[in-house]
């Protein structure tokens, strides 16, 4: 997918086991997709037996972490090297899309 | 006069069949499922859960490694469940096909979690936090709901 990036990142207030030195704000990355066609219809079907719909799950999974992949970059454009307190948000926008939204603080860290 | 019977049953079985696999879903498939989890959630949690939503380890060990690790699931209810639970919210309160078919959700995210923790060698996942969200799928102009997302996610570390 895309080439990995050498930054920290979590969801506690500081990365366990370092220090934060400097605070380079808030950065973000989203990320609106639909499913296509197909997989609607497969996922249609599903719908009448009930349980897991896997092609929602693994497509959510991949925007998520291109949503993730768009605020890490923008961390690092910042020239931070970690970045903390990440967030989730998710909202399903008209036609079948979901937005997928990824927000967290850039910092330096030691 | 028999063909215009046998014809009647086939069109009616046909027409019939998505009700009848949906009430197999309903009382078979889905449970079966449920004792699955069950099984597999009793299997990590012996030796004590590895999930939990404190910001510190309770442990104060210092951390070597953490990383940030999530777990997805998304599930619909079936058409025997939205029917009933149709019939429900008609007089109001609690709709428990529905509270099952969320409750099975996030019990498979967070041991979807679970699991991705051991696999990945980390020790314990802290700051958890769950998330919902509902689906939707356009059809003739209208969205509907097609589906429930349970997000899990959390930072894991290692001692």
């Amino acid at each position: 997918m895309q080439p990995a990036l050498n930054l920290m990142f979590s969801n506690t207030e500081t990365i366990p086991g370092t220090t934060i030195v400097e605070s380079m704000g808030v950065v973000t990355g989203s990320t609106v997709r639909a499913k296509n066609v197909f997989k609607d219809i497969g996922a249609g079907l599903k719908n009448i037996v009930g349980g897991e719909l896997k092609a929602y799950t693994e497509l959510l999974q991949e925007s998520r972490n291109e949503a993730l992949y768009r605020m890490l970059s923008e961390a690092q454009s910042r020239g931070a090297n970690a970045v903390v307190n990440v967030r989730f948000a998710t909202s399903s926008v008209a036609g079948g899309a979901s937005e997928l939204l990824a927000y967290g603080t850039a910092v330096t860290v030691q | 006069m028999i063909e215009v019977v046998l014809m009647i049953v086939i069109y009616s079985l046909l027409s019939l069949s998505p009700w009848i696999l949906s009430f197999i879903g309903t009382l078979l498939y889905q449970p079966a499922k449920k004792k699955k989890l069950e099984q597999r959630v009793q299997n990590s949690v012996r030796g004590g859960d590895n999930l939990s939503t404190l910001s510190k380890p309770l442990s104060g060990k210092e951390v070597k490694h953490s990383q940030m690790v999530m777990a997805n699931v998304v599930m619909s209810p079936s058409w025997v469940q939205l029917f009933i639970g149709f019939f429900i919210s008609i007089f109001g309160g609690e709709i428990r096909v529905f509270t099952k078919v969320v409750d099975w959700a996030r019990c498979e995210a967070q041991q979807r979690l679970r699991e991705s923790v051991a696999a990945a060698g980390f020790d314990e996942l802290i700051n958890m936090r769950l998330e919902t969200t509902m689906l939707t799928r356009a059809r003739r102009g209208e969205d509907k709901t097609s589906g429930v997302e349970i997000l899990a996610y959390g930072t894991a570390i290692k001692y």
